[in-house]
């Protein structure tokens, strides 16, 4: 099966088709997190003690990216790649978003500062392709949380998309915010 | 809950933006330094605002302005305390010793300008607190005030890019109008150059273009199309990128999308985990 330049159709590797799902959003946002409540496989992720000034935000931050795996049955697997978070590898997401059947968009709901960066994050991502998406308002349980309603306004998305709650710690939140997105691209899907 | 953040990060004017269209109840308290301002919004709008919690009654106000004695004042206060928790300007109103629309008028001029001064803070610490209200002495305007004429208004003191960069990374983004502009408009007095920008927008040309053609600088079309964009009334696009065509000039199709049997695959096993 060849590659899809609109990012929807599955690969076929060895007799096992992969079709993927890729989990953005800014720095510290919870996107190893997220991966790691959901996928079968350790979580292969790049992880460094970080150089730059994330490392006021936690002690170690994803510098490339994230991977899991959910095997759907024994031809088809699905893959999660979370996105790194900081800016100066912005060039991943071109190469991560290229057959992707799906985006989760998480955001830290307690730091609004982080709100404009997952604004210019979503901007990449369904600017120049028409991407299934759904937002992940992650860290519902949190002190001064905004809600998701709220998150809807200040990132200023129109009301198709969906707003979740989320915690991404939890296989459960995580589960549900992945049926979302699943139900949006079933929309989209052909007979 | 407490929404908090601090303006640096998330503008004055995007919050003025999410009151509003989240219809909000509330004060938004700000912090800068020993500076403080709190704005009291009922459903999305204005109602009144105090600086350095200095929160002068309205009959000292009105005195002040000639617009009441001070026996009326004395009367009026009377009056309210024996109405039990009605507003004073409405007691005011009630007993005839002031217009509704003077005092309107008096209490947005008094309001607005402390508001305006706020759209200058570069950063500042925010907290708006759900279902706080004004106590019943406040300057409280009989008509609360539309946000989106205070967002127009702060704009018009924005003199940086920095701000502006962030909702409009470029010059060669289309502009085009939100449905229904019209109704969000009315509540915005635009100014003779913002109306020279609106009556080009045309959903085709791109900042820079509209610039060129109104004989304006990219900077004070930005400036201005961000009021707009933050009041609500339009968006600002990436040029859609050039259908890519084959060898032989034909469009490239468009590959076929995902089958729903492969989705409705993954969704139940994902159900069953």
């Amino acid at each position: 099966m060849t590659f899809d330049p609109q990012g929807a159709a599955p690969q076929r590797r060895g007799g096992v088709q992969t079709v993927k799902m890729v989990i953005s959003g800014a720095v510290n946002a919870g996107k190893t997190e997220f991966i790691k409540s959901i996928s079968e496989i350790e979580v292969v992720s790049t992880e460094r003690r970080a150089t730059d000034d994330t490392k006021l935000i936690k002690k170690e931050t994803t510098v490339a990216m994230d991977f899991g795996r959910i095997a759907i049955s024994d031809d088809l697997v699905l893959h999660l790649f979370g996105t790194p978070g900081q800016k100066r590898f912005d060039f991943m997401w071109e190469i991560l978003s290229e057959g992707m059947l799906g985006l989760v968009i998480l955001v830290d709901s307690t730091r609004p500062e982080t709100f404009r960066e997952t604004n210019r994050i979503i901007d990449f991502f369904i600017s120049y392709r028409d991407t299934p998406y759904v937002v992940a308002a992650n860290k519902q349980d949190k002190p001064n949380a905004w809600a998701p309603d709220e998150l809807r306004l200040a990132l200023r998305l129109p009301p198709q998309i969906k707003v979740l709650p989320c915690r991404a710690n939890d296989r459960d939140s995580v589960k549900s915010v992945l049926l979302e997105l699943l139900d949006v691209i079933l929309q989209r899907s052909e007979d | 809950m407490a929404l908090v953040g601090n303006i640096r990060d998330f503008g004055l004017s995007d919050f003025l933006y999410l009151v509003d269209r989240g219809y909000k109840t509330g004060c938004l308290h700000l912090t800068r330094g020993g500076d403080t301002a709190s704005l009291y919004f009922d459903k999305g709008k204005l109602v009144t605002a105090t600086r350095n919690n200095i929160a002068a009654p309205v009959a000292d106000l009105l005195i002040a302005k000639g617009k009441l004695t001070p026996q009326q004042s004395q009367h009026a206060i009377q009056a309210q305390r024996s109405n039990g928790g009605t507003h004073i300007g409405q007691v005011l109103i009630q007993l005839n010793y002031i217009s509704r629309d003077d005092l309107q008028q008096l209490l947005q001029q008094h309001i607005e300008e402390s508001v305006y001064t706020l759209f200058g803070w570069p950063e500042g610490d925010f907290r708006f607190e759900q279902n706080q209200r004004p106590e019943t002495e406040a300057l409280v305007m009989p008509t609360p005030l539309a946000v989106e004429h205070l967002i127009m208004e702060g704009v018009r003191r924005i003199d940086e890019w920095g701000r502006i960069k962030d909702r409009i990374p470029s010059t060669d983004m289309i502009v085009r109008f939100v449905e229904q502009p019209g109704e969000k408009a009315k509540g915005i007095n635009l100014a003779a150059e913002e109306w020279r920008i609106f009556a080009r927008i045309n959903g085709k040309d791109t900042l820079s273009e509209i610039a060129q053609k109104t004989n304006m600088s990219d900077f004070d079309v930005c400036r201005i199309v961000y009021g707009f964009l933050t009041a609500g009334l339009v968006d600002v696009l990436k040029k859609p990128r050039p259908i890519p065509i084959d060898a032989a000039g034909r469009p490239i199709q468009e590959a076929p999308r995902v089958k729903k049997s492969l989705v409705s695959r993954i969704i139940n096993r994902i159900r069953g985990m």
